[in-house]
């Protein structure tokens, strides 16, 4: 096997997008995803990939340029952090709707205003309903692979949809740490050519994206309804022969760190993860039955998998590094997915949040205890308190 | 900026009516107004472009009214994009066709590349997108096909309304009278004055077939970005019968509220350039949408011609060939 090297998230996903030979990207520049077009411009320029590298005038050309692309037969990449995210809003459902499975890969970071560096996961969960396939990694390792997983899945033919493959920004994205790159066999093997379904062409016309009547609606958003139904089970083919072919160890959906026995368990994505885990093994030794759940993907929701990881522990306490004001739970998105997904259980956990890592903050081991201390309580009086609390003030 | 060195299409010039090459790629199937100007420039577009061809539709009335699920009147690649970013998904598709030719996926010829926007999807919402594509030096021909408002979505303005024109959105009113007050952007001088990778840049109009088909296939052989305006008049959005919609685009020519002309190296060359200007009156009086003007609006707008015409006049170098009658 190859021997690892200190790369930051920014340099794995290029590599990862490398070793899936990309043959459109397109750029925008904004910090902190931009080293990863950096690194590819010096590959296009230096001849190590045959591709396309377009300039995009901002990030809603970006989106749009990887969509003619990927209708024209190609295999596009893009990206984007923070406000470039939602400044491409308007392409996220017309290149899910057209079944377009390009990737994009995000380098989080906080939404304006103010003005402000630090990564937030708000960019790219507010896509979270336009379809896209959507997850986070938690190391520089896990965005090389995800690039590669996820380009397998979203181009698989009975999904075809495009993937958003995200990646803190900062803690990720500028951090080094041992990444271990494919092989080009081990890659060849795992991710076939692309392989488009009715491109446009001069052979074989076809009409991409015709206006509907609003009777035929329904039934085309159905059948969107209907693939994501299936995306679980190719994910699992996909990380199981990643795991196969890489010698890596995923689970598909939730990563379950020492939830077998847990009391108490933080659910959590993305690189807080890592805190979290040795927040775990502390409070093992302080006697605590920690565990812990990583969600790996958001879309589509691994609604079963959840119950199944999380359905014995007694509370759980989602840390949620976005924001959705206004919400039903006061705090962030996650634990209302994550509380539905429990909801029909015999005997459900408590579910309380906390909001960390907001503006870009780091969730220090100290938080992690603190989260330890309310769902304890929690589980003392058979309730919780608040919905949510605010890590950090 | 690197060349474009893959083997593109070279179209010669049609001599006359009966060379006009005889398959429609824009076929039966959409659903436009009666005497729709956009509808009869996509129909000599595409077949002066030929079946090697993929046009980009972005929102407008040429994709609402045109491409119907299951019945879309193209018989050549079409996709649909926003009317945002028409030129950025061209962009792509050109990026992809590179590639493609580079791996050996596809043998070629390169395809004719052509975006088909509204005046809206060109200069307004979707300049940046096109100007974008322009400076980059895509291999694509983008269309301009100008009927002067928003008009799918119920006659809203556009920059390219002409001042005075009653829109949706410009009602004529007691506080104002004209309705539409401001004068309309130029397009070709947007992306002339501003983009040095473009090859070449013309306009024309409905009423003149066979310059707009030659233009077309002058275009698609260039070996980079061109630009073509056209004049699409527009019978609900104007308000004039709707059997007098190439006459309205010839009216347009001779009193000089539309000129004539191609750029290709940074020399203008006019044609059908009238002897003598026709009021403009005799154009804004078929129109509904200037019904309401008083004759100091029409003299305000004649002013405006006038000057632009004393542009056509300084800038033509050499005596233009005089257009034949049936042109």
């Amino acid at each position: 096997m190859a021997k690892a090297k200190m790369l930051t998230g920014c340099r794995a996903a290029a590599e990862g997008a490398k070793a899936a030979e990309v043959e459109v990207i397109c750029s925008y520049p904004i910090r902190p995803y931009t080293a990863i077009m950096m690194e590819l411009a010096k590959m296009v320029a230096n001849g190590e990939l045959n591709a396309e590298f377009v300039h995009g005038e901002g990030e809603h050309a970006q989106l749009s340029v990887v969509l003619g692309a990927c209708a024209a037969g190609a295999r596009a990449y893009t990206g984007s952090s923070g406000v470039g995210v939602t400044y491409a809003m308007e392409i996220y459902s017309p290149m899910a709707g057209g079944r377009y499975p390009v990737q994009m890969t995000i380098a989080d970071r906080t939404l304006d205003p103010p003005g402000d560096f630090g990564s937030e996961h708000t960019d790219a969960m507010c896509t979270r309903d336009n379809g896209w396939l959507l997850g986070w990694a938690c190391s520089p390792q896990e965005v090389y692979d995800n690039t590669l997983i996820s380009y397998r899945v979203g181009e698989d033919h009975r999904v075809m949809l495009p993937q958003m493959v995200c990646q803190d920004g900062y803690f990720i994205s500028h951090i080094p740490d041992k990444v271990t790159l494919g092989e080009q066999s081990q890659v060849k093997e795992f991710l076939p050519p692309y392989r488009p379904i009715g491109p446009l062409s001069l052979t074989h016309p076809v009409s991409h994206g015709p206006q509907i009547r609003p009777d035929q609606g329904a039934p085309m958003d159905a059948m969107r309804a209907e693939v994501f139904l299936t995306v679980p089970k190719v994910i699992e083919e996909a990380t199981a022969d990643f795991n196969r072919i890489f010698g890596r160890n995923y689970d598909p959906f939730v990563e379950q760190y020492k939830l077998e026995d847990a009391e108490i368990a933080f659910f959590i994505q993305g690189a807080h993860a890592n805190t979290a885990r040795a927040a775990v093994d502390r409070l093992r030794k302080q006697g605590v039955k920690a565990g812990m759940a990583r969600l790996r993907w958001v879309r589509p929701w691994p609604t079963h998998q959840l119950a199944a990881a999380l359905g014995h522990v007694k509370a759980v306490g989602v840390v949620e590094t976005s924001t959705s004001y206004g919400g039903a739970m006061r705090g962030g998105n996650l634990i209302h997915e994550l509380r539905a997904s429990l909801y029909d259980l015999d005997e459900r956990p408590l579910v309380t949040s906390f909001m960390g890592g907001l503006g870009g903050e780091t969730i220090w081991p100290a938080d992690f205890d603190n989260i330890a201390k309310v769902l304890t309580q929690a589980v003392k009086e058979k309730k919780v308190r608040n919905y949510v609390q605010w890590l950090g003030m | 900026m690197q060349a474009f060195d893959y083997k593109y299409q070279q179209l010669d010039p049609v001599k006359s009516f009966k060379r006009v090459p005889g398959p429609e790629q824009y076929v039966p199937g959409h659903r436009t107004c009666a005497g729709c100007g956009p509808a009869l420039n996509y129909r000599l577009v595409a077949k002066a472009a030929g079946k090697d061809t993929i046009l980009i539709g972005p929102t407008g009335c040429m994709y609402v009214a045109n491409a119907s699920y299951l019945c879309t009147p193209y018989a050549v690649s079409w996709i649909h994009a926003q009317i945002t970013n028409a030129g950025a998904v061209a962009s792509g598709i050109e990026a992809a066709f590179k590639v493609a030719m580079r791996k050996g996926r596809h043998a070629g010829p390169f395809p004719n590349i052509i975006v088909m926007a509204g005046d809206g999807g060109s200069v307004d919402i979707g300049l940046q997108a096109m100007s974008g594509m322009m400076y980059r030096n895509h291999k694509v021909l983008f269309i301009c096909y100008d009927n002067e408002s928003y008009a799918n979505t119920g006659i809203q303005t556009s920059p390219m309304t002409p001042y005075g024109a009653a829109t949706t959105f410009t009602p004529p009113g007691k506080e104002i009278p004209e309705g539409k007050t401001l004068f309309p952007k130029n397009a070709p001088q947007l992306v002339i004055g501003g983009h040095p990778a473009v090859k070449y840049v013309a306009t024309t109009t409905i009423a003149h077939p066979l310059d707009l088909m030659n233009k077309v296939r002058k275009a698609l052989s260039q070996p980079g970005p061109t630009f073509l305006h056209m004049l699409a008049p527009c019978p609900k959005g104007w308000l004039f019968d709707e059997k007098m919609t190439r006459e309205m685009a010839r009216l347009a020519v001779e009193t000089g509220m539309w000129s004539m002309y191609e750029w290709e190296n940074g020399v203008y060359k006019y044609t059908n350039v009238p002897k003598k200007y026709k009021p403009v009156n005799e154009y804004m009086q078929h129109q509904g949408r200037f019904a309401h003007l008083k004759p100091e609006h029409i003299a305000k707008m004649q002013a405006f011609v006038d000057e632009k015409i004393k542009q056509v006049q300084q800038a033509i170098p050499v005596a233009a060939p005089v257009p034949g009658a049936k042109q």
